[in-house]
């Protein structure tokens, strides 16, 4: 989907990437290189579901994003279930092999026992953008993108767990509701983000590991995220974000737009989480403690732009056209000069020192991460 | 979306049967601990042209390590092209690379179908992005490449029940096998590319016992650790120093950026070991 | 939860508490998104659609695009008018997993869909002016966000209002609604009286047809019966549908106008001089 070809001539690219390279950026939108485009969010649309979002930028871009919670029995090779007597037969067995082993089994019965530890398999999150199959190479990306930052630091799937025999399973379906006018990755994460917000799951009211029941009082249900005081007030623990970041030049720009990314050097999706950390309990409730939780390459339109002639070798402008014994080696010495003016799509990869700026940028602190994060707290959750 | 068109194996997965050796000793930990240093990959077996067929193509091995109780990597790379496209397709300036990733039925415990699922797709878009960044792609207008890339034997480890599918940080490997194998198939097609690429990981883990603090190794075997913290596949041009694809995953605090720059350059560190046996390999098909 | 008929002969109220020939609550809007050529958002009950309409623009402008060629497949399916003169209706209904109460993943090749698909842009391409935009495409994208009940009827009426907002040259309104009878098939009840607008509810139990009319016409387009019912029924059934089709149709013509209204209002656009003749009331 980041391949998408952007319909723009050579020379419109060399005039869009050397405004982008200028210090400081001109972008075609006149917004300043940390900007985001302006939003619209609104959560709680669905009463249908468990949460809801929904977000709309300035451009009209528009995702839709429903999470809806199911009780499941868990599954496990090593657990026994009562009605299957295949599972229990393989189940004893490994569980005696295990026992043999001896340190493995010891870790296996603390897992189930402490209920720590939830699997990823209890949440699946598909994507679906409108003109693209669902097993389009570009909305696997995306959703393996998405999936990853969801699940990296294992505190949502934690939540999921019922009791050692059943537990709640989160489907999240992310639809884009217009045509895909950018790279809809941020408007994706950021909706997915405000709709794990809002989702609630009824209040437990059995007991241990028996059959789970649940209030029906939709008002008690409590937070997936819980608030700070009760049903109002901040979330304590946040979903993560994943932002979009490009290079042009010495330039880094938030959020580009289709035209912008068409001339990025080098793109990068970095998703950050927020949240206390996993082995310190005392955390200081002002200060965000940032983490960064998965960072990917997208692989930048600019690749395939057609790329422009200089007027030396064009030979509509007076170059002598060679015989195409000697046109070869000339043409070879054209490709690898630059001409100032001259659209040339990047070749090669990023230098190491630019990628990890790209990322030292999204986490700086006072930062765009935290701008972002500070505009999403001013969203009134339903 | 389930095939049809195949016969397929018995949708319920079944358990291989895990036999207990007799040599084992019963107070053997389960767990392989690392062998090697810190800074070495295992060791990679390289070869192309493989496949007579195919414009190019390379085989590429890495050994199990701990006496079995990891399967190797075994990667096989065809690449076909550059050949021209279909009519209907619409004018491309530059080559039009398509790339494929499929874990054979038999690659790992867990069987694979025969279609691929998004794991290997989102594997297949990964070695897009970073063979992209290494093709001179406008040397090849109107024309196509395949590379196609078959998981003969997956890394995983054979003893454990407990990981039943194919944990994230395997498939890491994988990605770093599928670069440095398709750059040599892509050589051998001579198909014109910037540098030879070639792929690299690098983990923060944790190993078993209390007093061990988390540290860098390359090239990680989730069996050999206890945990592993966070990990990073890169896709390197060490003539030109530059990375075409990076993918990060795990869980850092944001305030520790030092930390995150010594994982990339651990794994471009990887990257160039593997790079050593690339070359070298193609030195040999040369002479 | 099976649905209690026998309770409707006490009070002829039905279980939302309407009466036989009352309508839902009809919601609907126009002009939801700036970026699209049209787009609508309709409520019928808790039904909720979303349609965006894009186009007319050239054909096979969905065939260009990403890399492998037909990597960007058109998902969009049932194309009417595909002649080389008209305009082809491209219609795609994509239903959201979380729309029903158990979510339900529906696969993009499910029959059920892509009958919606081609029953939809059949229908619309016979009320729009096709002939007018030779050789271009013009899509149709609905959203279901929920559903309960008379799904094809909303997803007819959200398309009619989008097309409208996309300023596509059309004959009239396609309004459509559901009708249904008070009992089931099996109960034989000859004096069973017709109901409209039918909920999921309704809609699992007793028999339905979907009908869409054109305008203020009594001129059926869509006509849908999926169900057993007997034959002496169908005719009441029907003309109930015809009925509450009208009413739907006078709904829509009111957010219309009440848009352009507005829209002449704040400016949007300029009076022009064919819109003096209009009555905007």
């Amino acid at each position: 989907m980041a391949s998408t070809q952007t319909l723009l001539s050579p020379a419109e690219l060399a005039y869009l990437h050397s405004s982008l390279s200028l210090t400081p950026p001109i972008r075609p939108d006149g917004r300043s290189s940390t900007q985001f485009r302006p939003l619209v969010a609104e959560t709680g649309i669905l009463p249908g579901t468990n949460g809801s979002a929904r977000i709309c930028f300035a451009d009209g871009t528009e995702a839709i994003v429903g999470v809806k919670a199911e009780v499941e029995r868990t599954k496990s090779a090593l657990t026994t279930t009562e009605d299957e007597t295949v599972h229990r037969l393989e189940g004893e067995f490994v569980e005696g092999l295990a026992g043999a082993g001896g340190n493995s089994a010891g870790n296996i019965d603390e897992e189930d026992n402490d209920g720590l530890e939830g699997q990823n398999e209890w949440v699946e999150l598909s994507v679906e953008i409108p003109g693209y199959r669902d097993d389009d190479s570009g909305t696997v990306f995306l959703s393996a993108l998405l999936t990853e930052a969801l699940l990296a630091d294992g505190n949502l799937t934690k939540k999921l767990r019922i009791n050692t025999r059943f537990h709640w399973k989160l489907y999240l379906d992310i639809l884009l509701i217009s045509p895909p006018l950018s790279y809809p990755l941020p408007l994706l994460s950021l909706t997915t983000h405000l709709a794990l917000l809002s989702t609630r799951l009824p209040r437990l009211k059995s007991e241990g590991d028996e059959d789970p029941f649940f209030d029906d009082d939709w008002a008690a249900a409590p937070y997936l995220y819980p608030r700070e005081n009760g049903t109002s007030g901040k979330a304590t623990l946040r979903p993560p974000i994943s932002l979009l970041v490009m290079a042009v030049g010495n330039n880094i720009i938030f959020d580009p737009a289709k035209e912008e990314l068409a001339v990025a050097d080098v793109a990068l999706a970095v998703s950050i989480g927020d949240g206390k950390d996993n082995n310190s309990n005392a955390m200081d409730t002002d200060t965000r403690n940032l983490r960064l939780l998965s960072v990917r390459t997208i692989d930048p339109p600019s690749r395939l732009t057609p790329p422009g002639v200089p007027n030396a070798t064009n030979t509509a402008y007076g170059a002598a056209a060679g015989t195409t014994a000697q046109k070869q080696p000339e043409a070879r010495a054209a490709e690898s000069e630059a001409v100032e003016g001259v659209w040339k799509p990047p070749r090669g990869g990023a230098k190491p020192l630019v990628m990890a700026a790209l990322v030292q940028k999204v986490l700086e602190k006072g930062g765009v991460t935290d701008e972002v994060l500070d505009a999403l707290d001013a969203v009134e959750l339903e | 979306m389930a095939d049809r068109r195949r016969i397929n194996g018995p949708a319920g997965a079944t358990l291989p049967p895990v036999y207990l050796n007799e040599d084992a000793q019963p107070s053997d930990d389960s767990k392989i601990s690392r062998t090697r240093a810190a800074n070495a990959i295992r060791k990679l077996y390289l070869k192309t042209g493989v496949t007579p067929s195919a414009s190019g193509s390379a085989y590429l091995e890495i050994e199990a390590p701990g006496g079995g109780a990891v399967s190797g990597l075994k990667l096989s790379c065809t690449v076909h092209g550059p050949r021209s496209l279909p009519r209907s397709t619409p004018f491309s300036p530059h080559i039009i690379l398509s790339t494929h990733v499929k874990y054979a039925p038999f690659a790992t415990k867990q069987r694979h179908g025969y279609l691929r699922d998004p794991m290997e797709r989102d594997l297949g878009t990964h070695l897009e992005a970073a063979l992209r960044g290494a093709i001179i792609a406008d040397r090849w207008p109107k024309s196509g490449v395949d590379v196609i890339i078959s998981i003969i034997e997956g890394d995983q480890d054979r003893q454990t029940s407990k990981s039943q599918e194919l944990g994230s940080w395997e498939t890491m490997n994988a990605l770093a096998g599928c670069i440095t194998v398709a750059s040599a198939a892509l050589a051998d097609a001579g198909i014109d590319c910037v540098d030879t690429i070639a792929g690299g990981v690098a983990a923060l883990v944790k190993d078993a016992g209390d007093n061990n603090s988390p540290r860098i190794v390359i090239d990680p075997i989730p069996l050999e650790h206890e945990k592993i913290l966070s990990a990073c596949c890169v896709a390197y041009l060490p003539t030109r120093d530059e990375v075409t694809n990076l993918w990060f995953k795990g869980d850092l605090p944001a305030s520790d950026m030092e930390l995150y720059t010594q994982l990339v350059e651990t794994g471009i560190q990887a990257a160039k070991s593997a790079n050593l046996v690339l070359v070298e390999c193609l030195h040999e098909t040369m002479g | 939860m099976p649905l209690d008929t026998s309770a409707y002969n006490l009070a002829l109220l039905r279980v939302d508490g309407r009466r036989w020939n009352e309508l839902r609550r009809i919601h609907a809007q126009i002009r939801t998104q700036p970026a699209a050529d049209g787009s609508s958002y309709l409520e019928m009950g808790h039904t909720k659609v979303m349609c965006v309409v894009t186009g007319p623009s050239e054909s096979g402008a969905r065939r260009v695009g990403t890399t492998g060629g037909a990597a960007a497949g058109a998902l969009g399916s049932g194309g009417g008018g595909s002649r080389d003169g008209d305009a082809e209706v491209v219609v795609s209904v994509v239903l959201a997993g979380f729309s029903s109460v158990d979510r339900k993943r529906r696969g993009r090749n499910d029959k059920g869909i892509l009958e919606l698909q081609s029953t939809i842009s059949s229908a619309l391409s016979s009320s729009l002016h096709t002939h007018l935009y030779p050789r271009s495409t013009i899509s149709i994208s609905l959203h279901v966000l929920s559903q309960d009940g008379s799904l094809l009827a909303a997803l007819l009426n959200a398309a009619t209002l989008a097309c409208i907002d996309a300023g596509i040259a059309m004959t009239d309104y396609v309004a459509a609604c559901t009708a249904g009878s008070t009992s089931t098939y099996a109960a034989n009840d000859e004096k069973a009286d017709p109901l409209l607008d039918m909920n999921h509810q309704e809609e699992q139990e007793l028999p339905g047809l979907t009908v869409a009319t054109l305008g203020q016409s009594d001129r059926v387009i869509v006509l849908v019966c999926e169900s057993r019912v007997q034959v002496s029924r169908l005719e009441g059934m029907l003309a109930v549908g015809v009925d509450g089709c009208k009413q739907v149709r006078d709904i829509m013509d009111k957010v219309v106008r009440e848009k352009g209204r507005r829209m002449l209002e704040e400016g949007a656009i300029e009076k022009g001089v064919g819109l003096e003749d209009m009555d905007l009331d």
